[in-house]
């Protein structure tokens, strides 16, 4: 009995995902994690500090980090790198004259350790705004170095 | 009462005075542990972050400033400054949810200086153990040596105006014009507005846009409808917004009043000199602008501004309110025309 609660614990466990939205100011990040989650994205103030939900998927249970992108506070990220299973870095296509500033910071972000094991999505947002970038042009500006 | 055998009296006097020596004792050692503790209870968390910090951050320092006297150790010392810098890191990271946010700034800022100046120790030390390889005779002369030369500051991304490149609605690299853009006589598709690099330009938007870039104004006045997405403003100068949107950001600015209307709350960073007063635009359909872009309710947040470099309770010393004696009239732009002069 001892045994199995304590497996069916792991095994529950397992099914648990740490997720980190990060990403530049402005780029969507809490806007993209309340509309998953259904909830109203009329009055978004910018993050300060970090906010987290947890959404329920099949069996999974994600626990979603999003976290302020302002400049002063991208100092902070690293504090939640820990334990994290996936990374998504979110992207305002439409802001054309940072896009160098977010590629670096996603750059500085994939030299860290303790983010190797987790899968790195790319969001491409705000691709309704009339002139940004697409996802394969936006793909082709990050990997180039 | 003085014939008293005084043999018995000062031996029971004696003992009553030792045991209520030993009652009061007893009781001011249980007032001290009760007082002891609840104190630590109390603000536990960030005192002795803040003590283990402080012992972490001594610790660094006199490792640093080791490896600069006493040479011959400098690799050692240097290894354990940066075993001192990870500690302080940790320390940071694993009290980061309960610290207050100016205390976590603070500690982090302080951890990150150490990480510099252990960096510069180290690029300080690697040519001379080369030197050393080479002539050992000479190695350990050490000549005395200039505060170690800083290291060039890292180059700043090369920021190349992609704006020239990539043509949108906008504004860009104008003088002394007016520019004025009915948006609501152009073709159909929610796009976004950018204002950039324009210097002693009036700018008049009617009509909506679903986002708004500003970069590198001086001198201007920008009145702008609704903005039914995010406003984002950088390095401007002595500049007069009067605006509504649903957010809006504003880096490095200074000298600069916003007239906003906002349903969140708008945040500055790197600003000083900033003021702020409601919104105050009008123009033939604003309401119906206003309305469409989920703008015609006054929130008041005009005023609630969060200043990212300012994350104390205490008002911030960068940005007020403009006194209400100093503040624009409305200001009615229904008779601009849309052009694109030179004034």
């Amino acid at each position: 009995m001892g045994l199995l609660s304590i497996i069916r614990k792991i095994k529950r466990k397992e099914k648990e995902m740490r997720i980190l939205m990060v990403g530049l100011d402005n780029s969507g990040k809490t806007t993209i994690v309340l509309k998953i989650n259904g909830e109203d994205t009329g009055v978004i103030s910018p993050t300060l500090g970090f906010n987290i939900k947890t959404i329920k998927y099949h069996k999974y249970s994600l626990n979603i980090w999003d976290i302020g992108g302002q400049k002063t506070i991208r100092s902070y990220w690293r504090n939640y790198f820990e334990q994290t299973d996936g990374l998504v870095w979110v992207v305002d296509s439409s802001d054309i004259r940072r896009l160098d500033d977010c590629r670096a910071e996603l750059h500085n972000l994939l030299k860290e350790e303790r983010l190797a094991g987790a899968s790195l999505l790319v969001f491409a947002n705000k691709q309704d705004i009339q002139g940004a970038l697409k996802p394969s042009e936006i793909a082709k500006v990050f990997s180039a170095t | 009462m003085e014939p008293e055998p005084d043999h018995t009296k000062p031996s029971t006097s004696a003992t009553a005075a030792g045991h209520r020596k030993h009652l009061a004792m007893l009781e001011r050692l249980s007032k001290r542990a009760a007082a002891a503790a609840p104190a630590p209870s109390q603000d536990s968390p960030v005192a002795a972050f803040l003590s283990r910090f402080a012992a972490a951050k001594l610790a660094a320092e006199s490792a640093l400033s080791a490896c600069r006297s006493s040479p011959d150790d400098a690799q050692l010392s240097l290894s354990a400054a940066a075993a001192a810098i990870d500690d302080l890191d940790r320390l940071v990271a694993e009290a980061s949810h309960s610290l207050p946010p100016y205390e976590l700034r603070s500690a982090l800022a302080a951890a990150s200086d150490l990480r510099a100046a252990h960096r510069l120790a180290a690029s300080d030390l690697r040519p001379k153990k080369s030197f050393s390889f080479r002539n050992k005779s000479k190695a350990p002369k050490n000549p005395p040596q200039d505060p170690p030369p800083t290291l060039p500051p890292p180059p700043d991304q090369p920021n190349p105006s992609v704006e020239a490149i990539l043509p949108g609605l906008g504004f860009r690299g104008r003088r002394d014009a007016t520019l004025v853009k009915d948006l609501r006589v152009s073709d159909g598709k929610d796009g976004d507005f950018t204002l950039a690099d324009l210097v002693s330009c009036q700018v008049y938007l009617k009509g909506k846009c679903r986002a708004l870039h500003v970069h590198k104004l001086k001198d201007c006045r920008v009145f702008v409808g609704a903005v039914f997405g995010s406003v984002l403003i950088e390095d401007v100068e002595r500049c007069a917004f009067v605006m509504a949107a649903h957010q809006i950001r504003i880096h490095k600015a200074t000298a600069t009043d916003f007239y906003l209307r906002v349903r969140s709350r708008p945040i500055i960073e790197d600003c000083c000199g900033v003021r702020f007063a409601p919104h105050a635009l009008k123009y033939e359909g604003i309401g119906e602008d206003l309305r469409d872009a989920g703008l015609e309710e006054e929130t008041g947040n005009w005023a609630n501004v969060d200043d990212f470099k300012w994350l104390r309770a205490v008002q911030s010393p960068n940005w007020c309110l403009v006194p209400e004696e100093e503040r624009l009239q409305t200001i009615d732009i229904s008779d601009v025309q849309e052009r694109e002069d030179d004034n």
